[in-house]
């Protein structure tokens, strides 16, 4: 007796082995939950290669991130670990960037060249955030490793005293800093023109943004960052099924059933893992698909064509 | 005077029969044919078939069967070099006409097979392709690269196995091909052809409509998605949330325990 497990997808128009995309999701899930990024960035060239259109990867990924992101974001709320004033204030932003990214890729499609732009911007992007991501966990590591000594008085840098002195300052409690309401809010727009210029979800923006210019600590940052994910996916599946029918609801729920159980051990064991070996981890994870990123750029296609669509 | 008549219309009547021969060869294939299975049923378990074709042909002849079709528009983007070191997209190609499917089984190498085989070889396909080109290299082989890409997808193929011929039986003999249909088949319809040559001639040509369908859950979803997508997109995010949920809170009850 055979026991198959393949499962014919109608929106995708192919078949799948339920196990594989059940694991690819788990895998994924597992980085979402540890590191608060969607896994878009991954999971749409991975489901490419399983036989998926790229259309239809890249939108049924935004369900699946929606399922995720939802246990992922519980995990982390019941650890205390969400900032809502802040997350709310990111997804505004957010969306008002992402609007105004679509208008700049539709003004520079018109001029040509908007995809070697979207690619170099993509590949520096990675490089820059993954390469400083990695360098200063490194040194963090470093000096955790010798002896404590008194900690050297620091100086206060002009960027910290350019966000004491902006205006409308409130308290966020959860991630125990005061900032201008303004701060996240343009942090917001400038990561939605970003996420929307290189089609993703901007996750692995969204982190090292939080990080280092809002500097909330790691493990906040995390469930602020899979909240605010959330409500970006919910509109990006729902435009999506609604104006392209590339959303393979079946797909996406074999996937998240595997992502969200994989966020769930991801967020415990983020919740273990120091927050510097969290950022050395997920600059790592930004390094290596730069990296893929950069070989796809240099080294020639077998296929001269490719379908339209995807990241 | 009765005799040069009937002469004459004996004549016609042999004329008339020999240059309906090959048409009378082809119809007598075309009923022979047989499609099992008649249509392709795309359930919830379809995982791709064995599409099997079976018929007579000539006996000195070659069998080459084919499954084609389900012609579409594709829209695709096409590579090329920028500033003489990176690969990226550099143009949108619309290609009209195109078929899905060309699946190509011979029962010797379609090489050796001659010119009679040639316009139903994939090259040939090429031809009935409409391009629409915006940007890239004016030089491309457009409808190479596109029997490239659908050749890795397994949608495109040429093959000299599959096809059994059986004995010499009254000058004609049976054949049996299997054709392999790829999971990633669109429904729509579908044409087999088989096709006998010898000695660079078409000796026979005979063909079968066949229609891949989606039925059950399959149907089902993809009728609400396509005909009510607005309420497809909010099924699929309230199922995400909720399954999501659900997973929150078993991890939460097996958390405190």
């Amino acid at each position: 007796m055979s026991l198959t497990m393949s499962l014919y997808l109608p929106i995708a128009g192919n078949s799948v082995n339920c196990l594989a995309i059940f694991g690819l999701g788990g895998v994924v899930g597992l980085l979402s939950g540890i590191f608060g990024v969607g896994g878009g960035f991954l999971m749409t060239p991975l489901l490419i290669m399983m036989g998926i259109p790229p259309t239809v990867a890249a939108a049924s990924d935004s369900n699946q991130i929606v399922g995720a992101s939802t246990s992922g974001t519980l995990a982390h709320f019941r650890h205390g670990n969400v900032d809502i004033k802040m997350g709310l204030l990111l997804l505004i932003g957010g969306v008002v960037g992402g609007t105004v990214g679509v208008q700049i890729i539709a003004v520079l499609r018109k001029l040509g060249n908007a995809d070697f732009l979207i690619s170099i911007t993509y590949v520096l992007m990675l490089g820059f955030v993954g390469g400083y991501m990695f360098l200063e966990s490194l040194q963090a590591m470093r000096k955790s490793s010798q002896p404590k000594t008194e900690e050297p008085q620091r100086r206060e840098s002009l960027y910290a005293k350019m966000i004491r002195i902006m205006p409308l300052q409130v308290d966020f409690h959860r991630s125990g800093i005061r900032l201008s309401l303004f701060m996240p809010f343009f942090l917001g727009i400038l990561v939605g023109v970003l996420a929307a210029i290189m089609g993703v979800g901007g996750g692995f923006i969204m982190v090292p943004v939080m990080v280092y210019l809002l500097r909330m600590p790691m493990h906040v940052v995390v469930g602020t960052s899979l909240f605010q994910i959330l409500f970006t996916c919910m509109n990006v599946t729902v435009m999506q099924a609604a104006q392209n029918h590339t959303v393979d609801f079946i797909l996406a729920l074999l996937l998240l059933l595997g992502s969200a159980i994989g966020a769930q051990l991801g967020a415990k064991v983020g919740k273990k893992l120091g927050g510097e070996h969290l950022k050395i981890l997920l600059a790592s994870l930004v390094l290596i698909v730069m990296f893929k990123m950069l070989y796809d750029l240099l080294a020639m296609p077998d296929v001269l064509l490719a379908y339209a669509g995807g990241h | 005077m009765q005799s040069n008549f009937s002469h004459h219309a004996k004549h016609l009547l042999l004329t008339t029969v020999i240059l309906l021969l090959p048409a009378l060869a082809a119809a007598s294939s075309s009923e022979s044919l047989s499609v099992v299975p008649a249509s392709i049923v795309m359930g919830a378990q379809y995982n791709g078939l064995d599409l099997t074709v079976s018929g007579t042909v000539p006996a000195d002849s070659e069998v080459i069967v084919r499954l084609t079709g389900a012609a579409s528009e594709l829209h695709l983007r096409e590579k090329g070099k920028v500033f003489g070191l990176l690969w990226m997209n550099v143009g949108k190609v619309t290609l009209s006409n195109v078929p899905k499917v060309c699946l190509i089984n011979a029962s010797s190498p379609l090489e050796l097979l001659g010119k009679a085989a040639a316009p139903f070889r994939l090259a040939a396909l090429a031809k009935g392709i409409g391009i629409e080109k915006d940007g890239g290299d004016a030089s491309m082989d457009i409808p190479h690269q596109l029997l490239l890409l659908k050749t890795k997808e397994k949608l495109y193929g040429e093959s000299a196995q599959g096809i059994t011929l059986g004995p010499n039986e009254g000058g004609m003999r049976p054949f049996t091909a299997v054709i392999k249909v790829p999971s990633a088949l669109a429904p729509g319809e579908y044409q087999v052809e088989a096709i006998s040559v010898h000695n660079d001639a078409v000796t026979s040509h005979a063909t079968a409509a066949i229609k891949a369908e989606l039925v059950g859950f399959p149907k089902w979803l993809s009728d609400l998605a396509f005909q009510k997508s607005m309420l497809y997109g909010v099924m699929a995010t309230v199922v995400a949330i909720f399954s999501g949920l659900v997973i929150g809170l078993v991890f939460q009850s097996k958390g405190a325990h």
